[in-house]
């Protein structure tokens, strides 16, 4: 082969590898596809975007969806990402559309309502979602401007059974066993997934008063941020006992793939994906997990909203209202044991058995978003390597 | 005179065509690439409004100037007075250099094995043609596969630690440390590389080689004073190319690093995400534009070398 042929084939191939890589990470993945704005299909019509997990995707194609349909006529069209991995680019288009006036294709958001209220790009359910005053007002304090909390789920703390015999119940019993068991806890890195970052605050929340973490859960006070450096000191000190003397695995389920692998005996889970993992074996089946006290993990609802740029926001408020009713918030519970937003007495005795340990009515808040970014942030800079 | 008069007309008309042909891929390059590189460096520099009004809504830590004529180094201030940024760009060009010389070593390993096969050894060259195979293959695997494996191959139950166990002695655990993102990394920039270099070295003459070896050259000295200087460009290219790469590389270091210290390719997509502080990520992109720069500037250099000893220049 001479050397022109070589090279000519070399550059063939990289650009070949270049565009095989480059396929499945656009926005146009998510399925439903992004020619179906909310201009086609019909004024009896609406479009959905999620962002979530698969069990996330089962629960509105198999049961929430074609229950509106026959609850009230309007189709709906999914427009689902896995994992949420466009999301960045589906703000960013929603915000440029909503500057320019323009339709952006996405009526509903059923995540990311707390993302999209912070910028503004909400519509006020008002008056127009009635369901609203089912809520409790300590959940809706918590929630970005115009968004509607309709799940909620909790970080728990996940662990073997078969190795930990006597879990911890509480924070400080949990920091303790962590030391006296080297190696065998570890926590994803707060900046690549919400279990990690529910750790990091609730160590945090530890050397708080209770006025000063109201204020981070509300808004954003820069100057309050030095509070956390006692938090940072006890996660910085804990780098020697985690797994590996220091590793932070990267996504939610990088730790619970260590659980799987029997690497760690115990690590901090969401509960939804706990639950729904168990069953499809991403995490093991006699693995358990139990809420800790003093403080608790953090849980939160997820927040949907029907964007201000939406030209069906009559149908979007009616789908809100559809979603607090108790029997899809019992619907919720029993697809993807998502903690109800409305109180627990307004729905069927057997969903509140099942929820009796995991106290959903008692979601202790996460930070506000902005002081959340700054804290994944100092984590980055204090705790790994020091 | 009519002659030459016809001369000149085909001259131009060829620089016109010439010109034609190759504007198209200047034009998307300017507008695709160009033209967002000059807007995310407006915007490094406080520029928040027009293009970048989108990304300033949701972006929080800004700083931004009132005026087109003015400009802030606040985000520069930013970044350069975080010792996690300076200690990160330490590590990044630290990797990148180990990886590119280690590739680059590689690389001519196996093209002057290749190259220096006699003719009538067959197990030599069928080993040679199965080595230069084999360095090719990772170009046909996905980085995020490559670097699970890696990762479960190093890991403290790995391959690596299991065997050192059956002989009886501890092994190193290189999954999440800087060694494994190094060993990807060079795993993932071989092909290339090879590619490049085996087919400089392939296409020194024979006689040249000959000539030396009668002469009495080993090995080293046929490497050093004949086929080196006539494969200096392919080389370059190679090795501009493995380092440009491997600064910017995200996979690898994102899936089997540590946490910290980080490259720069995982601070900037944490910093864009993670903390929503687009403008600190932009700034550290246009670092690592800055620094690819100069390692482009060394294949440019080889291109004209290259273009001037063939006499197209």
């Amino acid at each position: 082969m001479d050397r022109r042929r070589f090279i000519a084939l070399a550059g063939v191939s990289a650009g070949a590898a270049t565009l095989a890589a480059c396929q499945g990470n656009g926005p146009g993945a998510a399925t439903g596809g992004d020619n179906a704005g909310s201009g086609k299909g019909g004024a009896n019509s609406l479009v959905v975007y999620a962002g979530a997990d698969t069990n996330i995707q089962d629960l509105w194609t198999k049961t929430l969806i074609p229950g509106f349909k026959k609850a009230t006529g309007i189709t709906v069209t999914f427009q689902f990402d896995l994992h949420g991995q466009n999301s960045d680019q589906i703000l960013n288009k929603i915000a440029a559309a909503t500057q320019q006036k323009k339709d952006p294709g996405i009526d509903f958001l059923e995540s990311m309502g707390d993302r999209a209220g912070a910028a503004g790009l909400l519509a006020d359910p008002t008056g127009k979602v009635t369901n609203l005053s089912e809520i409790s007002q300590d959940v809706l304090a918590t929630v970005e401007k115009n968004a509607i909390p309709y799940r909620g789920s909790a970080v728990l703390l996940a662990y073997l059974p078969s190795k930990v015999s006597q879990p911890p119940k509480s924070l400080d019993d949990l920091l303790a066993w962590i030391k006296a068991n080297p190696g065998k806890f570890a926590y994803n890195s707060p900046d690549s997934g919400g279990a990690g970052d529910s750790f990091v605050q609730t160590v945090l929340s530890k050397y708080l008063t209770p006025d000063v973490l109201k204020q981070m859960q509300t808004g954003y006070h820069k100057d309050l941020e030095s509070k956390w450096d006692q938090g940072f000191t006890t996660l910085a000190d804990l780098n020697k006992s985690m797994y590996q003397k220091g590793v932070y695995p990267n996504g939610n389920n990088g730790t619970l793939e260590l659980l799987l692998q029997g690497q760690i005996s115990m690590c901090p889970a969401w509960s939804d994906q706990f639950i729904s993992g168990r069953a499809s074996g991403v995490v093991p089946k006699d693995a358990k997990a139990l809420q800790i006290s003093d403080p608790s993990f953090t849980g939160g609802a997820t927040q949907c909203g029907v964007l201000s740029a939406s030209k069906k926001q009559d149908l979007g408020f009616k789908l809100a209202n559809w979603l607090l009713e108790p029997e899809q918030q019992a619907a919720i519970a029993k697809a993807i044991a998502g903690f109800p937003a409305i109180p627990m007495s307004k729905l069927p005795s057997d969903v509140q058995s099942e929820f009796a340990d995991a106290d959903p009515g008692n979601l202790r808040p996460g930070f506000n978003s902005d002081m959340d970014s700054d804290m994944k942030s100092q984590w980055q800079q204090k705790v790994p390597g020091h | 005179m009519a002659r030459s008069h016809t001369g000149t007309g085909a001259a131009s008309r060829g620089k016109i065509g010439g010109l034609l042909m190759a504007s198209p891929p200047i034009i998307v390059a300017a507008v695709f690439v160009g033209f967002p590189i000059l807007v995310a460096i407006a915007y490094s520099l406080g520029h928040v409004g027009g293009l970048n009004r989108t990304i300033a809504t949701i972006a929080r830590g800004q700083h931004t100037v009132a005026a087109w004529d003015q400009m802030s180094l606040g985000a520069y201030r930013d970044v350069f007075t975080d010792q996690r940024f300076t200690h990160d760009l330490g590590v990044t060009i630290i990797v990148t250099l180990i990886a590119t010389l280690a590739v680059t070593a590689l690389a001519w390993v196996i093209a002057v094995y290749l190259r220096t096969t006699p003719e009538g050894a067959w197990f030599r060259s069928g080993v040679a043609k199965l080595i230069s195979g084999l360095a090719v293959v990772p170009m046909f695997i996905p980085v995020v596969i490559a670097s699970w494996a890696m990762l479960t191959f190093y890991a403290a139950d790995g391959f690596i630690r299991s065997l050192c166990a059956d002989l009886g002695f501890q092994g190193p655990t290189w999954g999440y440390t800087m060694v494994c993102v190094a060993i990807g990394l060079v795993w993932t920039n071989l092909p290339f590389a090879t590619l490049m270099i085996t087919s400089g070295v392939q296409s020194v003459p024979d006689p040249l080689i000959e000539a030396a070896r009668d002469a009495g050259a080993g090995l080293l000295t046929i490497v050093r004073t004949v086929i080196a200087p006539l494969t200096i460009v392919p080389t370059v290219i190679a090795l501009t190319f493995t380092a440009i790469g491997t600064l910017g590389a995200f996979t690898m270091p994102y899936f089997t690093g540590p946490n910290a210290p980080s490259m720069l390719g995982v601070d900037m997509v944490s910093y864009f995400r993670s903390y929503n502080r687009p403008q600190q990520s932009v700034v550290m992109a246009v670092v690592v534009f800055a620094v690819a720069a100069v390692f482009g500037a060394f294949y440019v250099w080889a291109n004209f070398r290259s273009a001037k000893d063939s006499g197209r220049v």
